[in-house]
């Protein structure tokens, strides 16, 4: 190391060497054994313990500030979607119109897929139809799901609402919900596309043929039921309340929350009973 | 587009050629999603839960027309 004789010696060059502690006065806050192992201080000179400064958060400061008492952060292993008003796709719906939208549910699904805490899904639908495409796309998401997931209809599952019921594992139908099974062209809205007959009727054959692979259904009765006069006033097709739809091969069970999740919580024990080898 | 729904068309697609924002914005709180309406002073109110945690609907904070604590 250097020595430096003059400050003059060498100007502009800063004359401490950066070993040096640069105000000796200052005594660290509890004494520096350097012989010592930190992590094992013997018992003869035990380390200062230091109180650690700061509050807790919520706490005691809650209840005296605003009566409120903090809920311990538990998160749920069912998570639950809600499938609601019109499922919208590609084009956004006028606001009177509540919607559930494509792009909020299939992050959502992804989400479910990739999170290992959350072990089942609930779907839960009160919805009255929408855009064919992102509904099949929605139910297609559903069905590639590695968890166990049951759905729920309560209120209203219609036309689009079906095969979004049928790709869960297990489907429940509440008593007096309601499916409506309709013909889609007779309401099929043009835009942007020619569609055709033709057209419309692929469209519908992939609805018929998503819905018979994943229920009980037959293709046969599914569309017996959509293209059925005399059911509906305005429209042909059929609307199934309650047990209808469980008599039909479409749900598989009539029950309510209850049931559902009572289903949902044993699918998920038995997916965990197979994961662990048996001794 | 094809839209599959026992509603009138009519209904649904009333007011589609003078529509205009709906006033919602998508924001995430805390690690929530929701659908909040601002204010004219900056505040916002929750109009709608977009969480898949049931856990998140209990909370007080959370609940539709609740001011949202920055």
């Amino acid at each position: 190391m250097p020595e430096y004789r003059s400050y003059d010696e060498e100007p502009g060059v800063f004359p401490y060497s950066p070993d040096i502690d640069p105000e000796p006065s200052v005594e660290p806050d509890y004494p520096h054994n350097p012989g010592e192992d930190p992590h094992h201080p013997g018992d003869d000179n035990p380390r200062n313990p230091r109180r650690v400064h700061g509050k807790a958060r919520g706490g005691v400061e809650s209840i005296k500030e605003f009566g409120a008492t903090q809920l311990p952060e538990v998160k749920s292993n069912i998570h639950c979607i809600t499938i609601v008003g019109q499922v919208e796709g590609h084009l956004v719906l006028p606001p009177q119109n509540k919607t559930t939208k494509y792009e909020h549910v299939i992050p959502q699904l992804v989400a479910i897929e990739q999170a290992n805490e959350i072990e089942g899904m609930l779907v839960i639908l009160n919805t009255v139809g929408g855009d064919v495409e992102a509904g099949l796309a929605i139910a297609e998401m559903i069905t590639s799901l590695s968890k166990p997931t049951v759905s729920i209809v309560l209120g209203g599952g219609h036309s689009i609402g079906v095969p979004i019921a049928v790709a869960t594992d297990y489907s429940f139908i509440a008593d007096t919900a309601s499916m409506t099974i309709h013909p889609i062209r007779l309401n099929g809205l043009v835009i942007g596309v020619p569609q055709t007959y033709e057209y419309l009727d692929k469209m519908q054959d992939r609805v018929v043929n998503f819905v018979t692979s994943h229920a009980r259904i037959s293709s046969a009765v599914f569309r017996e039921l959509m293209f059925r006069t005399g059911d509906l006033a305005r429209d042909i097709g059929t609307v199934l309340i309650g047990k209808d739809a469980v008599e039909k091969g479409l749900i598989d069970e009539v029950g309510g929350v209850s049931q559902a999740v009572a289903r949902l919580k044993q699918m998920i024990d038995e997916k965990k009973g197979k994961g662990v080898p048996l001794q | 587009m094809i839209l599959w729904t026992p509603m009138q068309l009519e209904l649904v697609f009333e007011g589609l050629e003078k529509m205009s924002d709906t006033g919602y914005r998508h924001v995430c709180h805390r690690g929530v999603h929701m659908l909040v309406e601002k204010n004219s002073d900056g505040g916002a109110r929750v109009a709608r839960l977009l969480s898949t945690d049931p856990r998140d609907y209990l909370k007080a904070e959370y609940v539709p027309g609740n001011m949202l604590e920055c």
